[in-house]
């Protein structure tokens, strides 16, 4: 079957499933779900977060190292969660809370899928990084919620990856047949994954500036220039640029978003040259 | 004089390019559509055109194809409200040299006009770690309005000590504690001192660790960006773990811990700001910064003196003046060492051919009228008096 009928037919089955509502999508941890609810809720405070929170040990873990960074208390002191969740802020937790579910996503049994879904998040990771600097730099009035949206820009594809492995163990057991080679498995990911990952976004309740970067990551919003969603498409291609991505890039198209994006955004070169230097060294390794 | 040709349909545009780039010192030529801009292009030379998409008769992807199939390389940018990357990826095949979207800032086109002139490599060279990336010397010199879009401090203001902190009582105590002639910003906001770090340029930039929702390493990171000369040092609770090497761990240079003591300031002041302040010169006054250190930073003054007096001298030299002044302003109290260092002052001014005159505490006169060597040289209360004296 060739990419763009296995991508077709794939593409026809997915927009079923959603409009019928029948597409398996992952949940959003347990844990995390109660602690959003928590957050949300005027009377409760951090000793309710922290005892929520307790109950799945990753998760907590993941809050205390991140309080007790330099980052936002230089010295390591020691805090009880509940201190370090009061460090952290609410807007910090709710954002580690939807980092630590999506990263799970990018993790697969499967060694064949894993260490393309280790490049994925990797790209994930410098295109949020570069999406919220790339703001903060021009001075957007809000940039630090552009790191989580460029963080899940491309959540859809580990979970069409998932569908596709279990596709291709279906056809090769019942068919015998070859499956595709993991660019054009690369490849179908990339045409189809957009609507799936709008669907998670939508059942995991990220608010609407998120579920655009998902939508779309191709063209610039002329009316918002300092969008999340201008941020990442323009943070996406310069990550591309920078070789940090997995699957084949259109190396025009891709320089006609850069050149585009410097201007829609209003960055200058020189800002841009020392953001995307080194960005695949200082994105590497986060995958653990 | 180069000759910059804007193809736009709308004439109020053209009349906004045109001013823009006339205070650059171009000549302006201006053409309706694809068809005039070719027929402009044909009689005149031209370094560079300003190229709309949209426009009637003939828009600016056929006039940019008829001009590269005529053989005419001519840099375009083009400057459009179109955003498509299709229309920009096939504009860019033809060699387009920029793009600008429309509406646009003066400095945007101010920058990319004069970028795509000098030859600069634009945007071909971003996310290639194969470029050569700018020195730091390199992005310093970068100043408007060759720099980007409002984004690059270089041209800037100058100020030693920028301070984010959202406890206001922090920037007060500070403030208070280093030497008035330390200039200081204080914001309470990470947006606030990066929008300051765009504006102006810092020597250091102190980032309190526990600003709400504000995460002070990619604070530390983004400040980098802008201020790439700049010490970023952690404001930091004194904690028993290494906070000095964990700081350092998440890029920042160094840590200053709170609450600010003496001798941390002082410590602060001697390895951010001693160099540039131990001898001032203005006209034929070296003025010796005032000595606020602990005891033990004694001889490490006088060392700094020695270093810097002999260059401080030609200075003066090099303005013909017949005699200099020395303010000691408030030397340390060991006599000897202040004797040593005014003692090779003396000679080498009169190496020079310059008369020395002292001017200080009376403390200070008494103790080098203890010693045979300079118990000679006139002594003065004030400047102005030893002026006059002179």
């Amino acid at each position: 079957m060739s990419v763009e009928k296995l991508a077709s037919e794939l593409e026809v089955v997915l927009t079923k499933r959603i409009q019928s509502d029948q597409l398996v999508l992952p949940t959003m941890p347990a844990v995390a779900l109660q602690v959003q609810a928590i957050l949300k809720d005027p009377d409760a405070g951090m000793k309710e977060v922290a005892t929520a929170l307790e109950k799945d040990p990753v998760l907590s873990a993941r809050a205390l190292r991140m309080a007790t960074s330099a980052a936002f208390a230089a010295g390591g002191k020691k805090a009880t969660l509940q201190e370090a969740l009061a460090r952290l802020g609410t807007k910090t937790i709710k954002g580690l809370l939807v980092e630590a579910a999506a990263q799970k996503l990018f993790v697969s049994k499967n060694p064949q899928i894993n260490e393309q879904l280790k490049v994925l998040w990797e790209h994930s990771v410098a295109v949020g990084v570069m999406a919220r600097d790339v703001l903060a730099l021009t001075g957007a009035p809000e940039s630090e919620g552009a790191y989580l949206a460029g963080l899940l820009h491309d959540v859809g594809k580990p979970v069409v990856a998932t569908m596709l492995l279990e596709l291709e163990r279906q056809l090769t057991e019942v068919y015998q047949r070859n499956w595709i080679d993991s660019g054009e498995w690369l490849e179908v990911i990339a045409k189809v994954h957009r609507p799936v990952g709008v669907a998670l976004a939508e059942r995991w309740q990220l608010p609407p500036s998120i579920v655009a970067c998902i939508k779309e990551s191709q063209e610039y919003d002329k009316a918002e220039r300092n969008s999340f969603a201008n941020a990442v498409c323009f943070s996406n291609a310069l990550a591309k640029k920078s070789g940090v991505y997995a699957g084949h890039v259109d190396a025009e198209d891709n320089d006609a978003i850069i050149m585009i994006g410097r201007s829609v955004i209003g960055i200058s070169d020189d800002i841009l040259r020392t953001l995307t230097k080194g960005l695949r060294e200082r994105v590497s390794g986060l995958y653990d | 004089m180069p000759a910059i040709l804007t193809v736009d349909d709308s004439r109020a545009v053209r009349t906004i390019v045109g001013k823009q780039v006339r205070e650059l010192g171009f000549d302006v030529l201006e053409a309706e559509d694809g068809i005039q801009g070719l027929q402009v292009l044909s009689e005149s030379s031209v370094d560079l055109v300003l190229l709309d998409v949209t426009m009637p008769n003939m828009d600016g992807p056929t006039m940019l194809q008829k001009m590269r199939e005529g053989g005419n390389k001519t840099p375009v940018i083009m400057l459009t409200s179109e955003s498509k990357r299709t229309i920009v990826a096939g504009a860019m095949k033809q060699g387009i040299n920029d793009y600008i979207l429309k509406p646009f800032k003066p400095e945007e086109l101010r920058a990319k006009v004069l970028s795509v002139l000098q030859g600069e490599p634009g945007a071909d060279s971003i996310g290639s770690d194969a470029a050569p990336a700018p020195t730091a010397a390199e992005t310093a010199a970068t100043v408007a309005p060759s720099s980007g879009p409002a984004t690059t401090p270089a041209g800037g203001r100058f100020c030693d000590v920028l301070v984010v902190d959202d406890m206001e009582n922090v920037h007060k105590k500070l403030r208070s504690m280093l030497p008035p002639h330390v200039s200081l910003n204080a914001y309470t906001s990470a947006a606030q001192a990066l929008a300051a770090c765009r504006e102006k340029v810092f020597k250091v930039v102190l980032i309190d660790t526990e600003i709400p929702d504000v995460n002070s390493t990619v604070l530390a990171q983004q400040v980098r960006v802008l201020q790439p000369h700049a010490a970023i040092l952690a404001l930091s609770l004194r904690t028993a773990n290494d906070a000095a090497g964990e700081v350092k761990d998440q890029g920042f240079d160094s840590v200053l811990f709170k609450p600010f003591r003496p001798e941390t300031i002082d410590d602060f002041m001697q390895a951010y700001f001693d160099n540039q302040d131990f001898l001032q010169v203005e006209d034929n006054v070296l003025k010796m910064a005032p000595f606020t250190g602990k005891a033990d930073r004694v001889d490490r003054f006088f060392r700094q003196l020695h270093a810097v007096y002999r260059e401080a001298l030609e200075k003066v030299a090099a303005a013909c003046y017949d005699e200099v002044v020395l303010d000691l302003g408030s030397p340390p109290g060991e006599a000897d060492k202040l004797a040593k260092f005014v003692i090779e002052v003396a000679e080498r001014s009169k190496e020079f051919g310059m008369t020395l005159s002292l001017v200080g505490p009376e403390p200070a006169r008494k103790a080098m009228a203890g010693f045979t060597e300079t118990k000679e040289l006139r002594f003065f209360p004030s400047v102005q008096e030893a002026r006059a004296g002179g």
